[in-house]
């Protein structure tokens, strides 16, 4: 009962990782309609971003990420902004172009701070806490405690705010959207500012947990992307329920099945995606970019 | 006209056009022959001496491949700003294998079309097994960072080793742990690619060879992050030392956890652990008392290591490492040969090679057979974020 908790907490803390990068690809795409290949590469930024305002600026850790969420933000807007001609004109090129867009991250990530990484001393230097036998590491309950934040946060900002329901209205109908005076590219940017802002929380606060290089994003992008399409591709909820859910079935298959653990993981997503393909939230689709 | 007729003149013009192109030799692919001893590759006898450097420089790698790129840069600087070979200039082409088998086979081949007389590289095993043969069957020798035993069963006359083999590393850290310090439990948990596989088959016959099994024996991918489940299996066999078979990060991750999970053994490593990319992600004290077995336990170790750290520092602005410490080795031992044999190419210089006797940063270089040239490593303990020799 010990191995199940201790597996247990382990996925849900990782868990609440990817669900902050599936938060950020279902952001864009409910209300843009595209899956932004350059998520993985802006969640890299964000936490070399963070981690030389954490390590090289010396600044707290508490500031570091907002920070760094805040010039990663104003990336994904230039990724956006390059973009800008293509939208509702050629669908294909603009996911070409994240893909693009990526790789150009990679590089100059690279330039920047060398293909040498880094890693990140926790913030919380406190012990582990025991309960019944099963440790857990402050850091990890900081984690999820700031992930079910975002989600509440993005939620009240999309339902709440005029920016947000501006943005909900443009995935409905952006025609109509236009119509009724709502700038449809100023929207389309503050979901890729936003995405790219919350792609950075997730990498700011990976980096402690794992080790900051110029690939991080490649596989917590997949484990992410993977959650989002598990949870409902463009639901809120369903990034968190997706993320928590392959961060799950990622640990209990790393106990169970040690190096074939990233193929069970897949197989059995690729089992759910099967039985529910919209995921389980359902897939909040819009037809246009 | 069918489409038959009108079609068929063009399939024999092509397949003429494309037996001509097979059958005509690649600029430096042949002609460089295999005993020559000539200095016609790698340009003329007055131009400079071409010689690839084939790392990763991009994907997970990337950074083991800056360093080693940066050991041979070095290593050539120094020997041009002295004169070169015979007056003739080094000249380095840097290839990106990215970590990956098949694109180094592919770089194989180019290096061969493209005049490289030797190559140094590559940091891994699994991409310098998959460009021997071809560099063999175009007589280009290489001095490879790989420490894989699969490296010597290809009884390459073409192919060296810049440091021991995983099997040294680990026999060594295995007697050390048994021998000295009256280890009994041992957990294992190494990762499954070429490295980590290596890691694993090397110290379980080593512990086997001391009539040893481990307590615990845990595979993890490659790119796991999330060592915990195996960690907690491990725990529960409280073993007395935990061996960890994995890269730099992944092993200093690995430590992290364990220490997290109240996994308090010892933890025992071969050379990753030894750099500071281990520390960095380990953090300084998960990582202390870590047991090292390395060549290369330090910049300070010796005048030569404290000179060749000076001169790194003062060319790229950090302190290097073990990987560039071999990398410099290697290309050191190349440029004596090259020296030796007047520039010569193809077999001759692998004969150089193997002819030299070099003491370098990691030991005394003193080629076999199979092209193995340091047959040691020593054991160092890490203290306060430095390893220092064990006495």
């Amino acid at each position: 009962m010990q191995s199940f908790f201790q597996t247990l907490v382990s996925g849900l803390s990782f868990g609440a990782v990817y669900a902050l990068v599936a938060l950020g690809f279902s952001l864009v795409y409910r209300t843009m309609g595209l899956v932004n290949f350059a998520h993985g590469a802006v969640l890299m930024i964000g936490a070399y971003v963070a981690s030389t305002f954490y390590l090289s600026a010396r600044l707290p850790f508490a500031v570091a990420v907002p920070a760094a969420m805040t010039v990663t933000g104003v990336v994904g807007l230039l990724i956006e902004r390059v973009l800008r001609p293509l939208e509702n004109k050629d669908f294909d090129l603009m996911l070409i172009g994240t893909i693009g867009a990526g790789s150009v991250l990679e590089a100059a990530a690279i330039v920047i701070w060398t293909s040498a990484g880094r890693g990140v001393p926790s913030p919380v230097r406190t012990a582990p806490l025991t309960v019944g036998g099963v440790r857990i590491p402050p850091y990890d309950l900081l984690v999820i405690g700031i992930t079910a934040i975002a989600m509440v946060a993005l939620a009240l900002f999309l339902q709440r705010t005029k920016p947000g329901t501006a943005m909900q209205a443009v995935a409905m109908d952006h025609e109509a959207a236009t119509a009724a005076g709502i700038n449809v590219g100023r929207s389309n940017a503050i979901a890729f500012g936003i995405g790219a802002g919350l792609a950075a929380l997730a990498g700011a606060l990976a980096g402690p947990m794992l080790y900051v290089s110029p690939t991080m994003g490649d596989s917590l992008g997949i484990q992410g992307f993977a959650a989002a399409v598990l949870g409902g591709f463009g639901s809120i909820p369903g990034a968190i329920a997706g993320g928590l859910g392959i961060g799950v079935i990622g640990a209990f298959a790393a106990q169970s099945f040690q190096g074939y653990s990233d193929l069970v993981t897949f197989v059995v997503f690729t089992v759910l995606v099967m039985i529910r393909p919209t995921g389980i939230f359902g897939e909040k689709t819009v037809n246009r970019a | 006209m069918s489409r038959f007729r009108t079609g068929y003149p063009a399939a024999a013009l092509a397949a003429l056009i494309c037996l001509a192109g097979a059958a005509c030799s690649a600029p430096g692919s042949s002609s460089s022959s295999a005993g020559s001893g000539s200095a016609a590759g790698g340009g003329t006898p007055s131009g400079p001496i071409k010689i690839a450097v084939v790392d990763a420089q991009s994907g997970s790698a990337s950074d083991l491949g800056q360093f080693e790129y940066r050991g041979v840069k070095l290593a050539v600087d120094q020997a041009n700003a002295a004169g070169g070979v015979d007056g003739r200039k080094i000249t380095l082409s840097l290839f990106d294998d990215q970590g990956d088998p098949t694109v180094g086979t592919e770089l194989a081949r180019k290096i061969a079309s493209q005049g490289d007389i030797a190559m140094l590289g590559t940091a891994e095993s699994a991409v310098t097994l998959a460009m021997a043969p071809i560099l063999a069957s175009e007589h280009i020798p290489n001095i490879t960072s790989g420490q894989s035993t699969k490296l010597l069963e290809l009884n390459s006359p073409y192919l060296f080793l810049n440091g021991p083999t995983g099997l040294t590393y680990d026999s060594t850290l295995a007697k050390y742990l048994v021998q000295e310090k009256s280890f009994k439990k041992f957990a294992m948990l190494t990762n499954n690619d070429s490295y980590g596989a290596g890691e694993h088959d090397a110290f379980l016959a080593s512990l086997k060879a001391m009539g040893i099994t481990p307590v615990a024996d845990k595979v993890v991918p490659q790119d796991q992050t999330n060592m915990t489940p195996a960690l907690n299996a491990i725990r529960g066999a409280n073993p007395q030392v935990l061996f960890i078979g994995a890269e730099e990060a992944q092993s200093g991750l690995t430590v992290k956890q364990a220490r997290a999970l109240g996994l308090n053994a010892a933890i025992a490593e071969g050379a990753p652990a030894g750099t500071p990319l281990y520390l960095s992600t380990a953090g300084n004290a998960n990582a202390e008392g870590t047991i090292v077995s390395s060549p290369y336990l330090g910049n300070d170790v010796s005048d030569a290591s404290k000179k060749f750290a000076a001169a790194y520092t003062e060319a790229y602005g950090s302190a290097p490492e073990l990987h560039g410490a071999k990398a410099y080795d290697g290309a050191q031992v190349m440029i004596s040969a090259l020296k030796a044999c007047h520039a010569c190419t193809g077999l001759a210089l692998a004969n150089a090679i193997r002819a030299v006797h070099y003491d370098g940063l990691l030991g005394s270089f003193s080629y076999n057979k199979q092209g193995v040239g340091i047959f040691a490593t020593s054991i160092g303990i890490i203290r306060n974020g430095k390893i220092e020799p064990v006495s």
